[in-house]
This record gives C-alpha cells, structure tokens and sequence, in this order.
C-alpha cells in the first residue's frame, strides 16, 4: 500500500510539472503586454524618454523579454530570480504578485478560500444528506408515487442552469416572502462580534446554499438511484432476501455498499469542490470567493494570480485522485491495494 | 400524472419569467394614512452598491492602484488638497484649506508655486495639520522607498525628484518647507507653462506615523526638504495601503472598516471635517459601499440590500430603474457620460489615410440611431472629442451649431466624396460600375497595404476594402456590423469593411503595433477600431497627436494622424496658454475640436445618459459625469435620519 501511494506521488509530481509547464505556456502565449498596461495611466505625464525607459525596466522586471522555459523555471522555483538572485518561485511558497491587487498573491487567497469553504461545506453536507437517502429510497420504492415526483422534480432542477435557479430563488425567497437578502455575506455596516457575527454570516450564506444544493439534488440523486436499482437487481441481494435477512440489513449492508463504487467517485469529487468556489454563485450573490477571484484574474489578464489558482486545482484534483482510488479500496475488498 | 406534470412545469416557467423580469412590489396605500405626510424614521445610513469590487488598497493618490471604488473610498477619506475641482469640473483654489496659490515663473525656465495653509486644520485623530504634512506627501511618494514597494509615480515633473527618487539625493531641491503653514513645490521647465498647472501645487496631508514607525519629522535642508528622524522603509510604506480603521486621514469621512472577504467598507462621519471648497459637512452618518451584482441589483435595491447605483447606462437597467420611479420610493438624477463610444482610425495606411474615405464611413452611419438603438434612448451623439457636461462644450454651443460638422446620415454624399477623390476604377483600372471601389494611388500611398493591386501597366490600385478589427463579446461590434459593415448602404457605395473579431489585448497590440508580442503586430494591418473614451477634468490632448516618430512609437498618437495643425493646437491648448487666460484657452480649445471634427481621425458613436438611482428619503443628492458620487454625497441629507 505504502509502495503503491510512493509510487502515485511520483507520478503526480510528474503529472504537475507537465501541466503545469503547459498551463504557464499556454498563459504566457496570450498576446498581452503587462508592461505598457502598466504605465498606460501614467502616459500623459512622461516624456518619450522616461516613458521607454521605464517601460524597458517593467519588461526587465517581469521578465518578459526571456524565453518561456526560463520565466517558468524562474516562476516555479527551479531558477534563480535575476533581481533577487534567489530561488523565488512555487516551490519556494511564491505564488507571484496580483498586478490587478498590487500585492502577493498568497496575501489575496485566504480571505477568499475562507469564504468558498464557508459556503461550500454547508451545501455539500446538506446535498449530500438530501441526495443518498432520496436516491435510496427511490430506488427501493422504484416507480412508486415519490420516485416518480422526484423524477420530475430532478430532471427540472438537473435541467435549469443554476444561474436561473438563482435568480428564481432570489425572487422567492428575497423579494416576494423577503424572508432572505439578496446580496452580501453580512449586514452591511452592523458590527457584529463573536456568535453574533457567526449567526449573521450564516444567515447570509442562506440563500445560496439553497440554490446549490437545490442545483446539486438532480443529479446525485439520479445517480444513486440508478446504482442502488443496479446493485438491488443483483443475485447476491436475492440470495439475502432469500436467507431471511431483514429488508434494512439488505439495502445498507448488501446493497449500498455495492453502490458506493460509483457514487464514491461523484463524493469526492463533490468534497474536493469544496475548495474550488462558483464563478456564478459568488458573482450573483456578491460573495467574495475563489470562483470571484480566478474570474476577475482571467478577466484582468492577472496571470499570475490565475495560474496560482489554476495549480491549486490542479494539486487538490491530484490529490482528489490518489484519495478516490484509495477510497475504492476501502470500500471494496476487491480492489484492494496491497502492493 | 400528466395534469400534475403540465401544472409543474407551468410553475416553473412562470417563476423563470417572473425572475428575469426584474419585478418590484406596488406600493401598498395604507388606509390609516392621514393628508400630514408621515416622515418614516430610518437610519443615518446610505448604502451605496458598486459593481467593481472593492481591492482595499486606500494608499495616497493612484500610486499603486485604480479600482474605481478605492478611488471614491480614497476621496471620501481625503479631501484636504489645496486645489479641487468644482461642480462644472474646473480647478479652483480651495479656500477652506488655504488662502491662495502663489506662483513664480523662475529664470530656468522652472515654476514654483507657494501655498499658504491656513491654521486650524486636524486630522480626524484631532492632531494638527502643518505644512509638513503637505511635504511628506512629496517625500514619502518620491521617495525609494516607496518606489520600492510598487508606487508609480512620475518624478520628472517635479524639479530634483528623479535624483531623490533615484537615491542620489537625500532632499528634494523641488519642494520647500518655508514655516510651519507654508511649503513651495517647483515643477520642471519641460512642463510649464500647462493650463492645468495649479494641479502641481496640489499635495494631499499625510499622516507621517502612517508610513513610517521611526520617528519622522520633515525639516528643510540645504537644498530642499527631507526627512530628519529615521528612514522610510518600503514595507511601512506598503502597509499603510492596507490600513483602515486606524488610518488617519483629513476629509469628509473616515474608515470604519473594510473588509475585503465581505467585499464591505464601512466609511463614518470625520467630526473634524472643516468642510469641502465650499464649507459644505456630510450629514449622512454612515456610508457603506458593497458588491453588487446586475443581475440582482434591482432585487437589491428593492428589498433595501442596496439603496444607490450609481451610472447606470444600459438600456434595460435605465428603463428597470425608471419604472421603480415611478412605482414610487425612488427618485434618479440623469447626467451626460463625459466620453463616448467610437470608431477609431488608423490615418497612414491603407483606405483610412485619405480623410475622404474617413467621412465616407460618418456618412454611410446613421449615428443619431445608432446611438438611439445602443442606448435605447438614454444616448446623444457627439462630433468631437468632447463631452456634453464640459464647461468649453456649453460655452461654445453657439460656435458648434454654425460651424462643427455633423456627418448626418447621407450615403449619397458619401458616394459623392468618394468620386471626388478619385475612388472610381475597379480591379481592373476600369470605370467603377458595381463591386469595390478602387482608386490609384501613389507608391507612397500605396504603402504595403496587402490587398492592393498592381495592374500590368505598373498603376497601383488600393480597393476601398477597409479591415476592422472588434474585440470579442462586444454589443457595439454587433450594432455596427448590422447597421454599417453589411448595411446594403455600405455595399452601395462600393465599400468593403471587413470585421476580424479578436481579444482586447489582441486588438491593443495591433493598435500600439507592438512587435514585441509578435511580428504580426508590428505591420499596420487594421484601419478601423471601434473603442471608448472618458475624459476627465483635465483636458489634455497634448501628444495625442504628436508627428515626433519617438512619441508615435511609443504609442502617444494611437490615430497615426500626422497634421501639424492639429498636433500643434493640441499642444498650444495646454502648453501654451497661461492658466489664467480662460478665454485662450477656450479658443485654441474650440479650433482643435473644429479641425479635429474636419480631419474625423474617429467618428464618435455615442454617449450615454447615465441615470443614478436613489430612494426617495435621499435629499439633495445632484451628481454629473463631472461631479461623482463621492463629491455630490457630502451635500446631501436623509429625510427622518435618526
């Protein structure tokens, strides 16, 4: 197991610097010169000469006039920063600096993967103890009067994009019963402390963690369903109900264990979301996240920035991988790593 | 099962409608009202939704960044410059901060204006403000260290700042501490006379503990001022970016938090606030500035999340906000953008160099529907880099109406002018009779344009095919393909415009022809750009149009215009006239707005009606394109403010 793991390490570090040297490439081909956006607003105020020079200092600065492995390995930590003389990268725990905050970028994200994890664990935990009974239950009860309204209720929710779930929401919940805000992540001005502040930003989250986890039901709860209806057609849930065990006996140990296979997969991939945040959430409900933050890099051409957040998925997608396929292992002796 | 199916979908369908729609509840009469009218009480608060999130950089000036909502946060905290602006946008001295601006033109050529303080003025901590204050400013953004830590300021302006920015100097020879209220700054030769030149005198106070933890104080050396104490470190420095409930500050309003997680700044009353140029207080208790988002900010103005948005020019969120206004509850105040959207040519290559073809493309464009379609009646056209709030506008609206140029709707004119300069082959060197327009041109004007023709006599042919490049995702590049490059119009008159749709950053590298991002940017390939401008209150064109082949390759004259005429008014405009000869400048202003409406190196497209809208509780609340949000909020008042 420990080999096997070693082993899965190596070739995600492997698999990181590939994509991470493709992911810097493929920024770094985008025709955009962060050096004259830079002095762009001080144009008017310089003379030719003190504007070039300036400039030709900006490029040297960022570095734009080297090739691109060398700006990479410079960027990751593999080379020497020409300024500093120092390895300054990456790897060092520099993730570079915001031109659009003018500051590092290790300063910008925790305020920020704070907020998407506020929000996304709330969601996740509430889909998920909504999603795995409802689709066992309609499974066992297949075509029965529930399963068919959840039918329909799903296909619906798994069908409008969760941009116009959200605005639906908001026009219930916030305009008509007024029972939520529309906007924010706290009261504005209120300086609440403590519990208070707690309850408040709770209150806040509310509504947006009802559009997620409304938005999340279709399709976890179908695919549950359609598992566990896999799983309960087996002759090995025949031969249970044939020994006399009892029906709960058969369903949680029998057969949701045999459906946890594929649903396993879905689940870690929805708690690695966690960290990832909602361009279309955040933005709608005016929350700072880290779906906000890649947005407004990719908007602002702050590569930077962007690629940070980029190689953060790509390390917690990495990872995410190495759990599922160990998860696997847990849930099912048979596929079991013991080499 | 399928009269419960179709009822479901019913309702979700209704829903999805009544969401899109923007609907804002009737207000309900209340039977118990009485004719007295009932002034609901309601807290001292404003809350003002801003679509541009907040950074929370509040750092002096735009020396780093500038986020338009930390800029109006910075403003609010700061209003202590001896100069300002007023309602219409011109620069006045302010009398609440000092009784006058001396200035002296100096036998080098350099000027130095000397501003008295006047005694009296604190800090919103109640510490008094000196000139050395006013000095720090220079000190502190001039300074290494604060170039260190990312500032961008220019230095050449101010006379020994480069070498004091540099190192090489540890005082800065171009500003003075002359006693305790006075101080003197002294600009290079090379940027005065300037008719905005009293905006040099302008420094902001800082609060030295802010920026440095050694015990600074500002005293004048042999050559000029510096700091006696210790030595700015670029980390303080930087710091006091990201300082809010304990800044210190000197304007109407102080920080009482940001909060950057909650996209939140939270902005009080400064009690120590002497008043702005006019003496005007705010009476508005608290400001707080939060996210919003367009989809919902109408939801959230009517449910109270959100009590001002502010400019808003689309067409749909104008309308939306009107209807509230007139449900009831809500009032807005409309203003005239002080910029535009446009065509931009390129005028040395190519179809765009001959100012013919230039009015052509005016004539084949109905602009007065464009502007009415884009901006769904909440726009005017323009004819001329100008904005209609403009004091120059407004006074020469007689000279406008006689002798600017309108370019109205005509494409029978425009076949005209193209007849007349010779757009009358086609590819074959014979008469024009259907197709593209062709005209023979000179080597010269040939260029290395690529779609020119060499006809086996050795005549170079240019087709009147103009390529146009729009940037991605743009409404404006969609109205102008359906109203001008596929117009049938167009095609009449023997003209080809050809869109290339790229990004932003594509279409800026072609602009500037920047070879550094790639050869191809570095041929002159684009001859019409459609794009947007803003002017601020300093009107300076100066270089825009420049002939020196140092300041075109840079990029100061994005047009490739190269008239003397032009570029010498832009030039006098500002440069040439004393600040006190308004009646100078304001003619100089008005012949380069007439030569620049005659040689059409854009064709302005529209300018939008903004409309900010407000609850009606909100009291003297008057904005403009020229006076913001910041600016018109200190007059106002909320009605029943507890």
């Amino acid at each position: 197991m420990t080999k096997y793991v070693i082993k899965r390490i190596g070739y995600m570090i492997i698999v990181f610097f590939v994509v991470s040297f493709l992911m810097y490439s493929v920024y770094n081909l985008i025709p955009s010169d962060p050096a004259r956006a830079e002095l762009e607003p001080l144009k008017q105020t310089l003379k030719p000469a003190e504007y070039e020079e300036r400039y030709q200092q900006l490029r040297e600065e960022y570095g734009l006039d080297d090739p691109i492995p060398v700006r990479y390995a410079r960027w990751m930590g593999l080379a020497k920063d020409t300024r500093t003389d120092t390895f300054h990268g990456m790897l060092q725990g520099y993730f570079g600096f915001s031109q659009v905050y003018k500051k590092d970028v290790a300063e910008i994200i925790p305020d920020r993967m704070e907020n998407t994890i506020f929000i996304n664990i709330f969601s996740t935990i509430l889909a998920l103890g909504i999603t795995i009974p409802l689709g066992i239950y309609c499974a066992v009860h297949k075509k029965g009067k529930i399963d068919n309204i959840t039918q329909v209720i799903t296909i619906i929710g798994y069908s409008i994009p969760v941009y116009i779930i959200a605005l639906i929401f908001i026009w219930i919940f916030a305009v008509w019963l007024g029972i939520f805000p529309v906007t924010g992540s706290q009261t504005p001005g209120a300086d609440y402390t403590g519990m208070r502040a707690f309850l408040d930003r709770l209150y806040y989250i509310c509504l947006p963690v009802i559009v997620m986890t409304f938005g999340s039901l279709g399709g976890m709860t179908r695919y549950v369903r359609a598992a566990m209806i896999e799983a309960l057609s087996q002759d090995y849930i025949r031969t249970a109900r044939a020994k006399g065990l009892r029906e709960k006996v058969v369903i949680y140990s029998h057969a949701w264990r045999n459906a946890l296979l594929p649903v396993i997969t879905v689940i870690i991939g929805w708690f690695l979301g966690i960290f990832g945040g909602s361009v279309i959430i955040e933005n709608t409900f005016g929350l700072n996240g880290m779906g906000a933050l890649y947005y407004v890099g990719l908007m602002n051409n702050d590569f930077e920035l962007a690629l940070s957040i980029q190689m953060f998925y790509i390390v917690v997608s990495l990872l995410g991988q190495l759990a599922m396929d160990l998860s696997y292992g847990l849930v099912d002796p048979r596929v079991r790593v013991d080499k | 099962m399928k009269k419960f199916l179709a009822l479901l979908l019913a309702a979700v369908m209704m829903l999805s409608l009544a969401a899109c729609g923007n609907t804002v509840e009737e207000p309900v009469d209340d039977p118990a009202s009485t004719d007295e009218p009932v002034v609901e009480s309601r807290p001292n608060r404003l809350i003002y939704g801003s679509t541009t999130e907040i950074s929370g950089d509040i750092g002096p000036g735009a020396w780093w960044t500038n986020n338009a909502t930390d800029k109006m946060i910075r403003d609010l905290i700061n209003d202590y410059s001896p100069i300002t602006y007023n309602q219409g946008g011109e620069l006045i001295v302010n009398p609440t901060i000092c009784g006058g601006v001396e200035s002296v033109l100096n036998e080098d050529g350099t000027k130095t204006f000397t501003v008295k303080i006047n005694e009296g003025l604190v800090f919103s901590n109640g510490e008094p403000i000196t000139a050395a204050n006013y000095v720090a400013y220079a000190l502190i953004g001039y300074s290494p260290a604060a170039a260190e830590a990312g500032a961008k300021l220019t230095a050449a302006m101010v006379e020994g700042a480069t070498e004091y920015q540099n190192g090489e100097a540890t005082e800065l020879s171009g500003v003075h501490l002359i006693d305790e209220y006075t101080y003197s700054i002294t600009i290079a030769s090379d940027y005065v006379p300037y008719f905005y030149e009293l905006s040099y005198a302008s420094l902001t106070p800082l609060y030295i503990p802010m920026y440095a933890s050694a015990p600074l104080t500002v005293v004048e050396g042999e050559t000029g001022a510096k700091f006696e104490g210790g030595e700015l470190v670029a980390a303080e420095i930087d710091a006091a970016r990201w300082m809010y409930a304990d800044a210190v500050s000197a304007g109407p309003y102080v920080i009482k938090s940001v909060d950057t997680g909650a996209l939140e700044a939270v902005l009080e009353i400064n009690p120590n606030y002497a008043g702005n140029f006019e003496g005007v207080k705010p009476q508005i208790q608290q400001l707080v500035i939060v996210k919003s988002d367009t989809a919902t900010q109408f939801d959230a103005l009517a449910t109270g999340a959100i009590d001002v948005l502010d400019s808003l020019s689309d067409g749909t969120e104008v309308n939306t906000a009107l209807d509230m206004v007139a449900k009831g509850g809500y009032e807005t105040v409309s203003f005239e953008r002080n910029g535009y959207g446009k065509i931009q040519f390129q005028c040395d290559f190519g179809p765009t160099q001959f100012q013919a073809v230039r009015h052509a493309v005016a004539y084949l464009l109905d602009r007065n529907e464009f502007a009415n379609t884009f901006c769904q009646g909440f726009g005017s056209v323009v004819h001329g880099p100008y904005g209609l709030a403009m004091w120059m506008t407004k006074e020469s609206e007689e000279l406008f109406a006689d002798e600017i140029d309108t370019y109205s709707y005509d494409p029978a004119k425009a076949v005209e002018l193209l007849v007349a300069d010779g757009w009358v082959l086609d590819a074959e060197g014979n008469e024009y009779v259907s197709g593209t327009r062709y005209k023979e041109v000179t080597p010269e004007e040939a260029g290395d344009y690529e779609l020119n023709v060499t006809l086996a006599d050795g005549r170079i042919l240019m087709p009147l095919h103009i390529k146009w490049s729009s940037s991605e995702a743009n409404p404006v590049s969609e109205l102008l393909v359906t109203m001008l490059s596929e117009g049938q119009q167009t095609a009449d008159a023997g003209m080809v415009i050809e869109q290339t749709v790229m990004t932003f950053s594509e279409l800026l590298n072609y602009m500037y022809r920047d070879a550094t991002q790639g050869d191809q940017y570095g041929v002159p390939t684009y001859g019409m750009y459609n794009l947007a401008t803003n002017f601020t209150p300093i009107y300076d064109q100066s270089y825009s149009f420049s002939l020196d082949p140092q300041y075109v390759s840079l990029g100061y004259n994005t047009n490739y215009i190269f008239d003397e005429e032009l570029d010498q008014l832009s030039m006098d405009m500002v440069y040439g006239v004393d600040p006190s000869d308004r009646e100078g400048y304001l003619d100089l202003w008005q012949q380069f707005i007439l030569k620049w409406n005659e040689l059409l190196p854009e064709i302005p497209l529209y300018s939008n009606v903004y409309y900010t809208i407000y609850p009606d509780w909100l009291n003297d609340f008057v904005e403009s394109s020229l006076w913001e949000f910041n600016q018109a909020v200190v007059y106002a008042s909320i009605e029943g403010a507890e």
